[in-house]
């Protein structure tokens, strides 16, 4: 299976990727849980990307790609937006306090909380992330 | 996503229904920062028709348990889906939060 879905970098298209996972999950027959972190996963880094790689620039697009490969389910998302490597952050810690947990930094945790393995390239002028999940 | 807030006694009791993503988590805070911090007062977030949450939905309830018991009140989840429970143990709030 490979799907291709390009979105616009608007918030509201998130609704275009939750619609795109979802096709994807029925055609593979995912249990919905799982169906859900690829959901929460996709749209952590998808929504990064809407709202920083393009800073003040309108109609730009970003490309995710799904394809499944023997066991594993491997997304490839596209921007042409500044440089930025998602993977660095997401040092958690999740012991402590209300009062100590900063507000930021969930998003690239989740990801990896989520994901088996993530990837992150820069290609001429593209950011190239790839998530991959292991299907059971 | 639906919110609908109604008064109990001392209780602010705010039912959400649907997804708290990231596009629809700016309605939310709207609708829940006048009631947030009234002195005193406690909350209880229903999550039983909540369907799914982002980090957007996970920074607004971290405010709220910032905030809630800065004014005096207590804060406490109810009815908690298990697929949004998994993400609060994810990230470690489950210990943070009431959990009802």
């Amino acid at each position: 299976m490979k799907r291709v879905l390009i979105i616009k970098n608007e918030i509201t298209e998130i609704s275009t990727l939750v619609a795109f996972i979802e096709s994807i999950g029925e055609e593979l027959g995912l249990p919905p849980a799982l169906i859900m972190s690829l959901n929460l996963a996709l749209e952590e880094a998808v929504s990064n990307i809407i709202l920083y790689a393009y800073p003040k620039e309108f109609d730009k697009d970003i490309s995710i790609e799904a394809v499944k490969e023997n066991n594993a389910l491997i997304f490839t998302i596209t921007d042409t937006g500044v440089e930025f490597d998602p993977t660095k952050g997401g040092d958690v810690d999740i012991t402590l306090t209300v009062e100590d947990r900063p507000i930021g930094g969930l998003g690239i945790f989740l990801i990896k909380k989520i994901m088996n393995e993530v990837e992150y390239k820069r290609v001429d002028d593209m950011n190239v992330f790839t998530l991959k999940k292991l299907l059971e | 996503m639906e919110v609908s807030i109604n008064k109990d006694g001392n209780k602010t009791l705010v039912k959400i229904v649907g997804r708290l993503d990231t596009i629809n988590v700016a309605d939310f805070e709207k609708e829940i920062t006048p009631v947030m911090t009234e002195p005193g007062r406690d909350m209880e977030l229903d999550c039983s028709q909540l369907d799914y949450i982002s980090s957007s939905g996970l920074r607004v309830f971290l405010m709220l348990q910032k905030r809630v018991p800065g004014a005096g009140g207590k804060l406490v989840l109810s009815n908690m889906k298990s697929e949004i429970r998994e993400v609060f143990d994810m990230t470690g709030f489950s210990s943070i939060f009431t959990i009802e």
